[in-house]
């Protein structure tokens, strides 16, 4: 298991290069002078600007500059944003957050809803619910997110009025910003409006969440099927059943668990797709997070934000994909331990 | 009374195209105590039949049969429900490749003390769990495993292939069957470790008085091991008898050719010269030919053989050919049709 989580971190450490080395030749392929755009400092002075260039190391080859770069973001010093020439890192930190909050509860009821889908259509395979099923799944993969993000506030927020159509919580309530994460936030605030808060936040989260697993859930459920019929036709299952175990046991001991393995995998590649979703998403419900800064960056040709946030959010995708590995590993015994003769 | 007393069943593959007869009318027998083996070439339909008895083929694949008994009692009868419990309670499989019979995800412990009757058990919830893990402690002392903490607490794929076969053993004989049917234990294994099996096998038969039904595509090898053996040909019955009775005075044109294609058979046959064979290979499923199914390939073939031939018994030992090899003395003695 030691070598395991060796391997995942030094492929870690090794993307994040690759994408360090992406985010720095951004700012020689964006317009404009490539010091500015790295550094995001527009309106500075030209003895500012001497020191910017010291700091970047841009008289000297390629390489050194790159090593400066990387320097800067270890150090934290993403540049500030050339549209409100604030520091970007601690607008990312502000607005991070939430769309870790807001992806993570998507990812949840993706899974939740699309999993058990797709494992009911397997095991009915060839049957009604398995054809209503898959037909549902393709009609929901098939609509697009911020239509379907429009029909959802017109119907539940505006035509029925149950669910509230922007924000992240009620502007009533105050709350302390101390991990970004609202829903730690709500718990750990000392307000007495606490679970007030915490019923708005839920409230506010529900409608932009279910927007965004709509699309993911149909893939877990055709994930989900084609794994579940390709376990339940193995021959440990037809062994299981001259064993004389029940229908219900050779599904909740053996099968659900093969056919999980086969999907886990898949999820940290749905996530980026997920991530994409999400910023749409943002956009329209109005959510504080990164992908709506993000698309406005990218409106304000806000150059040095867009190269941070883009290596950011990466890795972010990136961090969520190598925990579902361990979570693979955790599943698997083929993956973890020791393997001889390979 | 036989245990096992199948007639004509047929096993149909069902398709969009065309409808596949892969087993043909095939009947069985099995006495208490015996050890019988199943043999035919692969894609003779022999592990479709086995599967067909322990049901557990998938719904693509149709199975009729005329007559099904198990020790008296007639499964066409029962409901399927009711089939299914007392087969899984009577009969237990092997499979062939062992290690892909077994769930990757699981410790081998889990599996076989899953396999263990509830209602041998006693007592709450966790005592019923000590036992079923000292039961799966003494299955595996059972089947030759002394060391049953490192096996019980490892994963399939971290166990040999013979290993593994020992632990499917195990796990059919936790339910103490009755039948034990063994679908080429001993594919893909070295010739020590497939007679440790079969070795195992034979002292569960003499000592528990389990019957065993051996699958195998190789006459030679199960000979020492079986009392009584059936031939199978594409689907299709071919010959049964006593052991002594296939190999030393065969009937069959089919079972002749087996017999003469291995090696032991045929030493008296001088230095690198040809074994006998029969032309051609087996018929793919798609094209079976009609009537006995070996005709294009038998050296004996006459017109009739587009007519499938009946049963003929000669005391006990049953044949279906139009022409069999020992020139039969009187007709009379000829009784039709009983297996």
């Amino acid at each position: 298991m030691l070598v395991f989580t060796f391997r995942r971190l030094n492929l870690f450490l090794f993307t994040m290069l690759v994408l360090t080395l992406l985010s720095f030749s951004l700012s020689f392929l964006f317009p404009g002078d490539a010091i500015i755009n790295v550094s995001g400092a527009v309106n500075a002075t030209p003895t500012q600007l001497l020191s910017i260039r010291a700091a970047y190391q841009s008289d000297e080859n390629l390489f050194w500059q790159y090593i400066a770069y990387l320097q800067h973001i270890a150090n934290g010093e993403l540049g500030i944003s050339m549209a409100s020439q604030s520091q970007i890192s601690t607008e990312i930190l502000n607005l991070l957050p939430a769309t870790i909050e807001l992806s993570l509860v998507a990812l949840v009821i993706a899974m939740f809803v699309g999993i058990p889908l797709g494992f009911i259509a397997a095991i009915k395979h060839n049957k009604p619910a398995d054809n209503i099923i898959l037909s549902v799944s393709m009609l929901g993969y098939s609509i697009p997110v911020f239509w379907l993000g429009l029909l959802a506030i017109l119907t539940f927020s505006i035509n029925f009025g149950w669910l509230p159509s922007a924000g992240q919580i009620s502007l009533l309530f105050e709350i302390e910003l101390i991990t970004g994460i609202q829903f730690i936030d709500i718990l750990l605030s000392d307000s007495p409006y606490k679970w007030q808060a915490f019923g708005d936040a839920t409230a506010h989260i529900i409608l932009p969440a279910c927007v965004i697993a709509v699309a993911p859930a149909t893939i877990f459920i055709r994930l989900a099927r084609t794994s579940m019929i390709e376990v339940l036709g193995t021959s440990y299952i037809r062994a299981a059943r001259s064993k004389g175990l029940t229908f219900q046991q050779i599904i909740f001991r053996h099968a659900i668990r093969n056919a999980l393995i086969k999907i886990i995998r898949h999820v940290g590649l749905q996530f980026a797709n997920l991530v994409t979703i999400a910023m749409v998403t943002e956009v329209i419900f109005s959510w504080p997070g990164i992908g709506r800064w993000l698309i406005e960056s990218i409106y304000q040709r806000d150059y040095t934000a867009i190269q941070s946030g883009l290596l950011v959010l990466s890795c972010f995708i990136f961090v969520v994909h190598i925990l579902t590995d361990f979570i693979y590993a955790a599943l698997n015994p083929l993956a973890r331990g020791k393997k001889h003769g390979s | 009374m036989n245990l096992l007393d199948i007639r004509n069943l047929s096993i149909e593959l069902v398709n969009e195209k065309q409808n596949i007869l892969a087993v043909d009318k095939v009947s069985l027998s099995m006495k208490e105590g015996e050890v019988r083996g199943l043999v035919g070439e692969s894609g003779s339909g022999k592990s479709l039949l086995a599967q067909a008895i322990v049901g557990v083929l998938d719904e693509k694949w149709h199975v009729h049969a005329d007559r099904f008994h198990w020790r008296g009692i007639d499964l066409l009868r029962l409901s399927i429900e009711e089939r299914k419990a007392l087969l899984s309670r009577d009969i237990a499989m092997i499979f062939q490749e062992p290690m892909a019979c077994l769930d990757p995800t699981n410790t081998v412990g889990e599996q076989i003390a899953e396999a263990i009757d509830t209602n041998s058990l006693s007592g709450f919830f966790w005592q019923k769990q000590k036992q079923r893990h000292e039961g799966a402690i003494k299955l595996l002392h059972k089947v030759g495993i002394k060391k049953h903490s490192a096996c019980l607490n490892s994963y399939p794929h971290q166990l040999t292939e013979a290993l593994c076969q020992r632990v499917m053993i195990a796990i059919a004989l936790a339910r103490r069957p009755i039948l034990l049917i063994a679908d080429e234990p001993t594919a893909a294994m070295e010739n020590t470790n497939q007679s440790q099996i079969f070795r195992l096998l034979a002292s569960l038969n003499q000592l528990k008085n389990m019957s065993i039904l051996l699958i195998s595509h190789d006459l030679e090898n199960i000979t020492h091991w079986t009392n009584t053996i059936t031939v199978m040909y594409s689907g299709q019955f071919v010959e049964a008898g006593t052991t002594e009775q296939i190999f030393n005075k065969p009937l069959h044109p089919y079972t002749r050719a087996l017999v003469d294609s291995s090696p032991s058979a045929n030493f008296h046959l001088p230095a690198k010269s040809r074994l006998m064979t029969l032309p051609g290979s087996i018929p793919i499923l798609q094209h079976l030919p009609i009537g006995c199914r070996l005709g294009p390939r038998c050296p004996r073939a006459q017109q009739d053989c587009v007519k499938a031939p009946s049963v003929t018994n000669f005391h006990g030992h049953k044949v279906s050919c139009h022409f069999p090899l020992t020139p039969i003395k009187s007709p009379r003695k000829w009784l039709k049709g009983v297996c």
